[in-house]
């Protein structure tokens, strides 16, 4: 019986460590999975079927080889990935790369203001009454600090995702040519098809993920001997974003893609990926889905961009400062959030497109420095001392990283030269 | 003034004006006139890292440096950990602004250039964390310096005096080699300690706690939410940690020592002394969110035939935290609770008034094992600044002060 118990007792213990470090992966993944996340899984899986699904499983792969390499990093040293750069590569690296993130982090948050005028779109509602009031909803729930409850509302609304698992079973798919497409890889070789493959990666792993998650990882005082909980918690995050990803492109591809009109244009077009589990309402359920994962990433995103920026160049910075103790924090984040509000009011949506695409294209040049960076740091040996990436591990990082630096670079360069890829 | 922007890449010349290198980085010896640039770091290109001591420096300015003996009496670079070098161990790093009471990240290092005894010395005047050392950090090697001077300075600037400036080093060894102490963080209110500790990481946090002398670690822990305290605790040899929380108030004590693995906790008991690790033990027994458990024993007590003027003498006679002393209680023989008198009420009675005529009407107190909450309703209803705790036969085992309770009211929230 005592032993029973103790057992059980060690179990719980497990549990509750579990608990405690739980959190900072499976919410970056959930940030992840923003609006432009879920339209490029729609577009992908409307557009081309399940022939793109073999990419989700490297994509996963590469996706926990970095999270996992910056976890180790927030855990070993404590300290921010711009604190990290900022004391290892002195301050013009620091700065250019902060200006880099910030202009990355304001094209992501257009596109989640853009999400959030296109769910509500659905409804009937004008993009001139939502959007602000999003805005202000966003601005107020980080200043007034009550942030962390609310953050908690929308990790239990990211439930809506399991409408795609079911709209897919209903939807009676071709499991089993699903499941091959998955293992077994193909290619196109046709710039769309190659720019649908840059596009999925690209969404996937994004810079500032590796800064919020290492940020994330040290606030919430993950201590060594507890890493691997959290390691774990980095990696059912990375798979879920993926899980969730598989869903949506085989729901689109079971639905939209069969069909044969496979454009998809706006969220009606998207919504109809649910239709086969909500009817008519599948509309509606797109739409809440999709303002609920805007307005979750618009919380997060300008909020951690200026919490990185000042940190990195030493500037006062915390949301429980006040505004004449820490203003280029506040003014900062306030402008991510005006400015990115003000384009997707003012401009019409092909007047937005420089905007994404020079994000992208900071997004670009941006994820190599920082994966490299992180690459150098983890193989530090007075930064992470036994905690230092081995040799094997070193490798695949490498290749991975080689791979992703190709396909963003592609992108980058797609974006500014559009029709211009081989193909 | 000189900057250390200006100063990086510096070329340097011999003593015939043979070119040896240009400036990597300075060394200081913080042993030995702690603000003299003691060495200097040379890049040769064909020697690797050569260094220059103070008294081998002829001259110096913007423009380069000179030596006075020849390239062949320069010494290669040995590395010392006893040095601090500025570019490695100060530019960019986090610092303690003591002056400020903050954690700030460095831009720029200001100098001054000295003539002494025939040569030049180059000593360390400040910090620079302002907006105009980061331009320079910008523009350094973009352009002239003279134009980079005209630029940056316009801006605001912001400087800590060197002797005010805190390294943070995590690793204890090199921090003696060092000769880092905090002895003037130590200074401060434990509140601005706590507040600096909440801005380092997990290792500065750890070397700073400590470097700390015991009773201002207690002090500053007390003040940091009881997770971090745990973490900090956990990680520092368990003789440090035992000797610390000795120096906290027993309910503080008791809050930490539950968040610690049981394993842990266990042990720092056992190298608590017997007395204080005896008292945190019956805090430890009680639930957590009971009275039991915000309650301190550290109070005053007299007996219920005692004066006003017996009430003082137990006063002057009572070590713990002065938050405890708003009330005297009274007990029986039995060390039942029969009274509490407000300090005040015994200060203005005549020194031979019985206590028990002062005593407030009605007594309150609460039993050890009601609801934390009950108690913050006691507080807030009566205006308490401290409150008795009995269990079931009135006995008396401790109190509850105001600061507690304010503390239990901002956690929940």
């Amino acid at each position: 019986m005592t032993v029973k118990l103790k057992k059980f007792r060690n179990f719980g213990t497990k549990l509750l460590i579990f608990g405690a470090v739980l959190g900072p992966g499976i919410i970056t993944a959930n940030v992840d999975n923003d609006a432009g996340g879920i339209y490029t899984y729609s577009v992908a899986g409307a557009k081309y079927g399940f022939s793109l699904l073999w990419t989700l499983i490297p994509i996963t792969v590469a996706l926990i080889i970095v999270q996992e390499m910056v976890g180790r990093m927030g855990v070993v040293t404590g300290k921010g990935l711009a604190d990290l750069i900022r004391e290892e590569y002195g301050f013009r690296t620091t700065f250019i790369l902060m200006v880099l993130l910030i202009i990355c982090n304001y094209g992501n948050t257009v596109s989640e203001f853009a999400g959030l005028a296109s769910g509500v779109s659905v409804f009937h509602m004008s993009r001139f009454v939502a959007v602000p009031l999003g805005a202000i909803f966003v601005w107020l729930l980080v200043v007034k600090g009550s942030y962390r409850y609310v953050e908690k509302v929308f990790l239990a609304a990211c439930v809506i995702y399991l409408a795609y698992p079911v709209s897919c079973y209903l939807s009676h798919p071709d499991w089993t040519s699903a499941l091959v497409s998955t293992i077994k890889p193909s290619f196109q070789f046709n710039s769309n098809y190659l720019y649908m493959v840059i596009g999925l990666v690209g969404t996937t792993i994004a810079p500032w993920m590796q800064f919020y998650l290492q940020s994330a990882v040290v606030e919430k005082g993950v201590k060594i001997k507890d890493y691997i909980y959290s390691r774990m918690d980095v990696i059912v995050g990375c798979i879920m974003t993926d899980v969730v990803a598989f869903f949506i492109i085989v729901a689109c591809a079971a639905t939209i893609y069969v069909t044969g009109h496979r454009d998809i244009k706006d969220a009606a077009d998207a919504a109809v990926a649910l239709r086969p589990l909500a009817g008519h309402a599948a509309s509606a359920l797109f739409a809440v889905g999709l303002v609920n994962a805007s307005l979750f990433s618009a919380s997060i995103l300008p909020l951690a961009t200026a919490y990185y920026v000042c940190e990195g160049l030493g500037l006062e910075s915390g949301i429980n400062k006040r505004f004449n103790e820490a203003p280029a924090f506040y003014w900062l984040y306030t402008s991510l959030i005006f400015l990115g509000m003000l384009a997707v009011l003012l401009l019409s949506e092909d007047q937005q497109v420089p905007i994404i695409l020079l994000s992208q294209v900071a997004n670009g040049i941006l994820l190599p420095f920082v994966v490299i960076f992180m690459l150098q740091l983890t193989n530090r040996e007075d930064l992470m001392g036994a905690y230092k990436n081995s040799r094997a591990f070193n490798i695949i990082a490498w290749i991975t990283c080689i791979v992703m630096i190709v396909l963003t670079a592609l992108l980058a360069v797609s974006s500014l030269l559009p029709g211009k890829l081989p193909g | 003034m000189i900057y250390f922007t200006e100063l990086q890449n510096l070329p340097f010349y011999g003593v015939k004006g043979e070119f040896l290198g240009e400036l990597e980085d300075l060394c200081v010896d913080p042993g030995n006139k702690a603000a003299r640039v003691a060495s200097y770091l040379v890049r040769t290109p064909h020697k690797g890292i050569q260094c220059i001591t103070y008294s081998q420096i002829q001259s110096l300015s913007v423009r380069a440096g000179q030596t006075n003996v020849p390239r062949e009496e320069v010494r290669c670079y040995a590395p010392d950990e006893g040095l601090i070098r500025i570019k490695k161990d100060v530019l960019d790093q986090q610092i303690i602004d003591v002056n400020n009471r903050k954690v700030v990240r460095v831009n720029d290092v200001d100098f001054d250039i000295e003539p002494t005894d025939g040569h030049s010395e180059l000593r360390i005047v400040a910090v620079n964390v302002g907006l105009a050392a980061a331009v320079r950090r910008l523009l350094q090697g973009t352009m002239s310096k003279h134009r980079i001077r005209l630029i940056t300075n316009g801006l605001p600037n912001r400087t800590i005096q060197w002797e005010f400036v805190n390294l943070i080093e995590s690793d204890p060894a090199r921090r003696v080699k060092l000769r880092i102490s905090y002895d003037r963080l130590a200074e401060l209110h434990p509140a601005d300690i706590a507040d600096i500790l909440k801005d380092l990481s997990y290792n500065e946090q750890k070397a700073v706690i400590e470097s700390l002398d015991d009773e201002t670690a207690a002090h500053a822990l007390s003040e940091i939410p009881t997770k971090m305290q745990a973490d900090l605790l956990e990680s520092i040899p368990t003789e440090k940690a035992a000797d610390i929380v000795e120096e906290m108030p027993p309910d503080e004590a008791a809050d930490v020592l539950n968040q610690l693995s049981p394993e842990t906790s266990a042990e720092v008991l056992a190298d608590m002394e017997k007395d204080e690790a005896e008292e945190v033990r019956e805090l430890l027994a009680f639930e957590e969110n009971t009275a039991g458990s915000m309650m301190t024993t550290e109070y005053v007590v007299v007996h219920e035939s005692a004066t006003a003027e017996g009430a003082i003498e137990a006063l002057r006679n009572f070590e713990g935290q002065v938050e405890a002393v708003q009330q005297i209680f009274i007990i029986d023989s039995e060390t039942v609770l029969t009274g509490a008198v407000p300090i005040g009420r015994i200060v203005l009675a005549a020194s031979t008034t019985p206590l028990m005529e002062l005593a407030s009407e009605p007594l309150i107190s609460v039993q050890a094992q009601q609801s934390a909450r009950s108690v913050v309703d006691l507080f807030h209803k009566y205006n308490l600044m401290s409150l008795p705790v009995v269990d079931e036969e009135r006995h008396l085992l401790g109190i509850v002060t105001a600061d507690d309770v304010l503390e239990h009211v901002i956690n929940r929230k």
